[in-house]
């Protein structure tokens, strides 16, 4: 079973990063990252604190794109190319399609954490902004944001075409960063079912406004230890119980 | 048989050697036409162009609004409205010393970024000094320092526009503690917590007052504000005690001196200061001016 996760993922990951795709999201991510090198000067003072604004935000920005654009493609690819018919005509479980497909796309994720990451601490080192491993923290909590985003990416790639995938996909990743405040706006509201329905979403609605501590890390305050283990959980259970539904949904399928 | 019966079609006629450039030619007309065309838009305002960027901000309902606009961006975006702010502080700065907006997008600028430290101490300096409006810049203070209660910067900003304008050196001396008990704080607040307890609003203490925001700052904006306020220290310096040896001068001899001059040579003063701003001192009547227009001062 694990012999064969793994044989999607890796051959997911392969896949991936012959892409086009990925190729152009890095490079755009790394030349945001690198215009802060024209920005400084005007920043007044401010340059530390810019420079590691613009390279963290572009990192999570980029890696959600790749997250979209790529994960949207991915089981519909499969399909409408007919690949699918001979993957599932092995012992392949459908579900194991699935998770490997899952896998496949963090492996990429991760990857390109990575070479954003390498690249932010060359512009640090580029732009004479001191070194700390704090950012990485910031970094880390990206990848489980991205782990939610994968899964919604998947779930919608096992029924909708690439561009309604991509769209819904960046739909949920906004109204995630809003829960928060929607629940704030409905505690104003004097209706009793607006109040009940925007408890209902706050909790079934991704909360990923949770993933994001780069404030915290540019600013350097201490961030609590428990919130951040609670938030990866938090992550890795929802995207499970998301794969879970994404699995169901391709199993009803007739191939 | 057939091949040989029907008449070859004509081949594909070969293009000229010019033919093929016609597409890259036909794009850089484009791209020159673009260029050319975004000029006659650009023409119609280009002095306005920048004021017209921070203008926008004007529309914004507040920060609140821009908050869940900026989806996990907000701490980016503050840095674009840091940016801008600069700007827009530059721009009257240079022209109309104006600062209608600056307490509007500092309001903007920290409801994006609660702990931007670096946006309270300039926002509240500038809106203290160059808009006139030390109310104002104290309301930023404090809301900054609800939202950043560690923050020495920010009780410190307070009390030295508190001792500086509104003269409140009770308020000073209290806003000066609050600073010196806070970590990494100044070694100058617990001095200028002294000084202002005492009460002393002499020209010396707002001098090195200055100086030493002067030192304590990368911002070049906020130097350039410390060099205007130093030359004016200076000039209000001299200027009294110029007119303490006129007076001395008056009482002793029962004229007024012929000019300045005059007080140099009588021992009333060891030399004439010189004027910050390139003028000179001079009386008029029994009054030391200087020769440099308020207006022209910086």
């Amino acid at each position: 079973m694990i012999g064969r996760i793994r044989a999607i993922a890796l051959n997911t990951f392969r896949e991936a990063i012959r892409d086009k795709v990925l190729l152009t999201l890095i490079v755009f991510a790394v030349l945001v990252m690198a215009s802060a090198k024209v920005i400084q000067p005007l920043a007044l003072g401010e340059e530390q604190k810019v420079v590691q604004d613009l390279g963290l935000a572009a990192l999570t920005l980029f890696c959600v794109l790749i997250a979209v654009l790529v994960g949207g493609r991915l089981v519909y690819k499969e399909v409408e190319k007919r690949t699918i018919y001979i993957v599932l005509a092995k012992p392949v479980r459908r579900w194991e399609f699935i998770v490997g497909k899952y896998f496949g796309l963090m492996t990429v994720l991760a990857a390109s954490v990575a070479v954003m990451g390498a690249a932010f601490y060359a512009i640090l080192l580029l732009t004479g902004v001191p070194l700390s491993a704090y950012p990485l923290i910031a970094m880390v909590m990206t990848v489980f944001q991205l782990a939610i985003l994968t899964a919604v990416a998947i779930l919608f790639s096992t029924f909708v075409t690439p561009i309604a995938s991509a769209v819904f996909t960046f739909a949920v990743y906004l109204v995630g960063h809003l829960t928060r405040d929607l629940r704030l706006l409905a505690a104003m509201s004097p209706s009793p079912v607006i109040k009940a329905l925007s408890q209902f979403l706050y909790y079934v609605l991704p909360n990923l406004s949770n993933f994001n501590v780069r404030g915290e890390v540019v600013h350097g305050v201490a961030l609590d230890p428990g919130a951040l283990v609670l938030s990866a959980l938090y992550a890795l259970v929802y995207a499970a119980t998301l794969l879970l539904v994404a699995v169901a949904a391709f199993s009803r399928r007739d191939f | 048989m057939v091949e040989e019966l029907t008449p070859r079609p004509p081949g594909p006629v070969r293009p000229g050697p010019l033919v093929g450039l016609l597409p890259l030619v036909v794009v850089i007309w484009g791209f020159v036409a673009v260029y050319l065309l975004q000029l006659a838009i650009d023409a119609g305002g280009q002095a306005r162009q920048r004021e017209k960027a921070v203008e926008e901000m004007m529309y914004f309902p507040s920060g609140r609004f821009m908050r869940p606009a900026s989806i996990e961006y907000q701490v980016l975006a503050a840095d674009i409205v840091w940016l801008r702010a600069v700007q827009y502080y530059g721009y009257h700065l240079m022209t109309d010393r104006k600062y209608e907006w600056l307490g509007h997008i500092f309001e903007i600028l920290t409801e994006l970024d609660p702990r931007f430290i670096g946006a309270y101490h300039f926002g509240a300096l500038t809106l203290a000094w160059d808009a006139n409006n030390p109310d104002e810049a104290l309301q930023l203070l404090r809301l900054g320092m609800r939202r950043n209660p560690t923050s020495w910067q920010l009780p410190f900003d307070a009390g030295f526009i508190t001792y500086m304008l509104t003269r409140d050196y009770e308020m000073a001396a209290r806003y000066f503690r609050i600073a010196a008990e806070l970590p990494g704080a100044w070694h100058v607040t617990q001095r200028w917590a002294a000084v202002a307890a005492g009460r002393a609003g002499s020209f010396e203490v707002a001098r090195d007052m200055w100086l030493e925001i002067y030192q304590g700052t990368e911002n070049r904006r906020i130097r350039e504000l410390a060099v205007r306020q130093l030359r004016a220290v200076k000039v209000s310096q001299d200027t009294a005690r110029l007119q303490e040896a006129v007076n001395r001068f008056r009482e002793d001899r029962g004229r007024l001196p012929v000019g300045l001059a005059e007080l140099v040579r009588a021992g009333y003063t060891v030399s004439l200061p010189e004027e910050p701003y390139g003028g000179r001192y001079y009386l008029e009547a029994d009054r030391v001016r200087s020769s440099t227009p308020a207006r022209e001062r910086d």
